[in-house]
């Protein structure tokens, strides 16, 4: 067949020329007639005519040639095809069982490419985004590896680089808009001049930021995307110029982009200009980004960079050490992590289909046996093997495409599902599309699948001895033991890959239920917990959102005095962190009197909370006392301190009392904190994280101005929402509160991505299963049927029921068990490369992998009992009559 | 010369495969071998030829090539594919109990019915 492919392709491609070389030929062929017939003594001309009337019709002859060539293949595929479908219809069981089964098995093959396409490979809406560089900064064993720059850091590799082109930073943010209208709080980023260009971010309306844009002093200015234009400025014009009211600053919108491309937030919707002044060597709020000079290569970026990283080291003594500047693709950045998971969904969906090809392949040697008649008939009929075996691989590969068909819908609907929901929690996810690529290899996968599922039953089919089937009466099948032999090599294998992916789900299943029971560390019930984040008006500030204000102490103290008093509230408190990761500072710490080193203070979650705050959630206390009202800005600086941290730092002196201090000793004139109590642990860094060590202030002692409000109910508390939100409203009303959530919600949130993986796996290892169980009950039962006459007569020499149920379930559970045998290998190995997903169970966890040798052996011989009973029902002289 | 037959529907498919099985040939080369080992009995329609052998060729029963001629022309030269030596033995089997049967029958007479 791909022979036919290719020569239809030549002939395509070079119609002309063959023509030319026929033309050629009979030329030829009247010129050596002429020459022959001038032997005869007749002059050229003449011999040259006469060879032409003897040849005949040239015109008709050159059209018979021109249709012998191209033709063929298409004659050929016409008629398979047509017969093809004829023989689905013929069999509208067997179609409709092929037809479903490769639906879902092509179906989420499709979508998993999607996704993964969608993420990892296809352009990102920026021009030439290959080029494009996120440039991080870490400098101590606190950093995360993609840590932050200060406005320092950002001007020294602005100046110090030659690779970029131009280089831009930029800093999540929140922007309340006031003033005019309903408050409301955007997603958005304080950015420098470059940022727009090197994104390549043109604006339809207005402009967007120049250089220049970002000089130390100047008008604050914005950019908004056009949902926001359109939402609170009626898309009006005269949208540009105007000043608005950011963070309680006058800001002019200068411009309008089209759309933000969920960069570097999911719902960005606004930018800032960023001044740059240079006072300090922090704070690190900043991320970098960079565009290559044509030419220029990731290596030698980052070559240079770690130069420009080495002279800031060397400049700021005591402030770094071991400084690093990462510098990576933008998309690596964004998506990189996601990569291992994605190719083991891949992975696993693919090996779904193999199953399901298994399934089919067998299905059709069981069906190529009934049509072994037709096949020696055709072949005595002078049919060359070869031509039926094309035959039937186009009725494979029809049966496939059709699937196929039937498979998109399914993954359409899937990767609908996938973009409005986004469980794995993934940026990028508006890439995830159903586009001409994912086309492309759903028929490519199709046609693979159906060649895969065909080749061997075609050849089964056209093989053997010719003379059996067309005796008169002459039982089909009769070419059994190649054919079962086939068959069962085909269970086995089938069989083997459903362990492997069912040992996958549940170890991830059992990872995940495990991840789930993690104690966070506190004991209010989650559902009676209610959370939601505020901001207040009071003061807000784009370029240092960490500014201390008494303005919100005095907030958050009527809130929080006026919410307690509401029906159904049983503790209101305020935090900047909440349990199980949402965490808001983090920084070292030193004992006073003590040696400091960073790797025996390692950064550590700094919560501001409100006295309530542990009694709230419910957190024991161990030592000493809570925060008081007593402890105010005026009143001496205290601390509390978790478990943990206690056991770690004062396992044999008694915590209170002593004093700490925030951050790194060097440079530090933050005052030593009296140590008041101590509580038990709470995670903020997530479910999976081992750390739980905290050391917390009172918020009237250091505060961030947008917080988490923490209310307790003796009920669920979902209820309390609209009069808490009333409540803080009465107090400001262009405070802006959001993301209320309950607790519980918050704990499922916080392991979104390990329950879509352990969701997506769990269903393919059910699949797997179901496909299976079929696997073998077809092979069984067909096997049942071939033995037959071999049953009966069994019988009737007196071979009792339990006999003939041991013979057929024998057979199934020697088929099981070597399946088993292949299958735990491969098991072994595919769970060790599952390792880096699995929470407190080792890849050769002995539970799950029993379990899922008794799950798959349970259904393989329910699936083998069926059949079993059946054969024991066989009546003696009905089957010795049976042909 | 001797009487010549006409070619039965489906036997010019076998005539090519036998005479370029002798060795690689042009398509004129196949004519005049036709008419050289069957002593001019065999009539083949000069144009039909051409069809014929780009049938079997597509059928990868036969491979072409360009070449050079006797006469230093540019040819085409047809020769036999392992599928073509195989067609050619199961044909010539199947015709020769087909006449061979048909020779029996043929040649009854009324004492062997």
């Amino acid at each position: 067949m791909l022979r036919s492919i290719r020569l239809l392709w030549d002939r395509l491609l070079h119609r002309a020329q063959m023509d030319r070389e026929m033309n050629e030929e009979l030329e030829f062929h009247l010129a050596m007639r002429a020459k022959d017939l001038e032997k005869t003594g007749l002059p050229p001309a003449e011999a040259l005519r006469a060879a032409r009337l003897e040849f005949g019709a040239m015109e008709r002859y050159k059209e018979e040639g021109r249709q012998a060539r191209r033709l063929q293949f298409v004659h050929d595929f016409r008629v398979d095809v047509l017969y093809g479908l004829r023989m689905m219809r013929k069999a509208p069981g067997f179609t409709a069982v092929a037809v479903l089964t490769l639906a879902l098995g092509i179906g989420a093959n499709s979508a998993t490419f999607g996704i993964v396409y969608g993420l990892l490979y296809r352009p990102l809406p920026f021009p030439d985004e290959s080029r494009i560089a996120a440039v991080h900064m870490n400098f101590s064993p606190q950093n995360s590896p993609r840590g932050n720059l200060s406005v320092a850091d950002f001007v020294d590799w602005q100046n110090g680089n030659t690779v970029f082109e131009r280089v831009a930073a930029y800093s999540r943010s929140r922007f309340t808009l006031t003033g005019e209208g309903q408050a409301e709080e955007v997603s958005g980023a304080a950015v420098t001049a470059a940022y727009f260009s090197i994104l390549d971010m043109k604006p339809i309306l207005g402009r967007t930021f120049q250089p220049g844009d970002d000089a130390a002093s100047g008008p604050s200015l914005v950019v908004i995307t056009a949902s926001l234009w359109q939402r609170r400025f009626s898309s009006s014009r005269d949208a540009i110029g105007r000043v608005i009211e950011v963070n309680s600053s006058p800001v002019t919108i200068i411009g309008v982009v089209s759309e933000g491309y969920g960069f570097p937030l999911r719902n960005i919707e606004m930018w800032q200009n960023v001044h740059l002044k240079v006072t300090r060597r922090g704070p690190f709020f900043f991320q970098g980004i960079g565009r290559l000079r044509p030419g220029a290569t990731f290596e030698r970026a980052q070559a240079e960079t770690n130069l420009i990283g080495h002279n800031i080291e060397r400049a700021a003594p005591g402030v770094y050490s071991n400084l690093k500047m990462p510098v990576e693709p933008l998309r690596t950045y964004l998506v990189g992590d996601l990569r291992p998971a994605l190719f083991m969904m891949f992975a696993a969906v693919l090996a779904v289909l193999l199953i399901a090809a298994v399934n089919i392949a067998n299905l059709l040697l069981a069906r190529g046996s009934t049509r072994e008649r037709e096949m020696a008939v055709r072949l005595s009929l002078g049919a060359a093997r070869r031509r039926l075996v094309q035959q039937l691989l186009t009725e494979s590969v029809l049966l496939s495409l059709t699937g196929a068909a039937a498979g998109l819908l399914l993954a359409f609907a899937s990767v609908r599902m996938f973009r409005a929901f986004n469980p794995a929690d993934v940026p990028l996810a508006y890439q995830v599309q159903l586009d001409w690529n994912v086309l492309l290899f759903t028929v490519v996968i199709a046609m693979a699948a159906g060649v895969l599922f065909g080749v061997v039953p075609a050849i089964q089919s056209v093989r053997g001895d010719l003379q059996a089937p067309l005796k008169e009466g002459g039982r089909s099948g009769s070419a059994g033991a190649g054919h079962h032999r086939t068959r069962a090599v085909l269970v086995i294998a089938e069989i083997a890959l459903s362990l492997v992916l069912l040992v996958a789900a549940g170890l991830l299943l059992r990872s995940f239920m495990l991840l789930q029971k993690v104690d966070a560390g506190f004991s209010a019930p989650p559902e009676n917990l209610l959370t939601m984040v505020i901001t207040p008006k009071t003061v807000r500030n784009a370029e240092n959102p960490f500014a201390f204000n008494t303005g919100i102490i005095s907030f958050y103290q009527r809130v929080m005095e006026s919410v307690g008093r509401l029906p159904g509230v049983q503790h209101v408190a305020v935090s900047d962190s909440i349990p199980p990761d949402l965490a808001g500072e983090d920084d070292s710490f030193s004992i006073a009197g003590r040696p400091w080193s960073d790797q025996a203070y390692p950064s550590t979650a700094l919560p501001k909370v409100s006295p309530d705050y542990f009694r709230a959630l419910g957190v024991p206390l161990v030592r000493g006392r809570f925060f008081t009202h007593e402890d105010t800005a005026k009143s001496a600086p205290v601390t509390i301190i978790s478990e943990s941290l206690a056991r770690r730092y004062f396992p044999d002196t008694d915590p209170i009392g002593q004093k700490i201090q925030a951050s790194a000793p060097s440079g530090n004139n933050s005052p030593y904190m009296d140590v008041v109590g101590v509580v038990g642990d709470l995670k903020y860094w997530g479910l999976e994280s081992e750390s739980a060590t905290a050391y917390y202030q009172p918020y009237t002692q250091n505060f961030s101005s947008t917080s988490f409000l923490v209310v307790r109910s003796p009920k669920p508390a979902a209820a309390l929402a609209t009069m808490i939100e009333r409540e803080i409203h009465s107090v400001d009303k262009d405070a802006v509160v959001r993301s209320v959530l309950t607790m519980e919600e918050l704990l499922g949130a916080s392991v979104a991505r390990p329950r879509f993986r352990t969701l997506l796996l769990t269903g393919f290892g059910a699949l797997a299963l179901i496909l299976a169980g079929v696997g073998i009950y077809g092979v069984i039962a067909y096997s049942v049927t071939q033995r037959t006459q071999e049953i009966g007569i069994r019988m009737a020499l007196g071979a009792q029921r339990s006999d003939v149920l041991k013979m057929v379930m024998g057979r199934g559970a020697v088929l099981t068990l070597v399946g088993l045998g292949a299958g735990l290998f491969a098991s072994f190995a595919a769970a060790r490369a599952l390792s880096r997903f699995l929470f407190a169970i080792g890849a050769g966890d002995p539970l799950t992998f029993a379990l899922g040798i008794t799950v798959l052996s349970v259904v393989a011989m329910a699936a083998t009992l069926i059949p079993a009973l059946r054969a024991t029902k066989i009546d003696p002289l009905v089957a010795l009559r049976y042909e | 010369m001797p009487k010549q037959a006409a070619l039965l529907p489906g036997t010019l498919d076998l005539l090519i495969l036998k005479s370029v099985s002798l060795g690689p040939l042009h398509g004129y080369g196949v004519l005049l071998r036709i008419e050289q080992i069957s002593g001019g009995a065999l009539l083949v329609e000069q144009g039909a030829l051409y069809p014929a052998l780009y049938r079997l060729e597509e059928q990868d029963l036969l491979a072409s090539e360009w070449g050079i001629s006797e006469n230093n022309r540019r040819a085409k030269y047809y020769r036999l594919t392992r599928s073509g030596e195989k067609r050619l033995r199961t044909e010539t089997e199947s015709w020769n109990r087909l006449v061979s049967a048909m020779s029996t029958v043929l040649h009854a007479t009324t004492e062997e019915v």
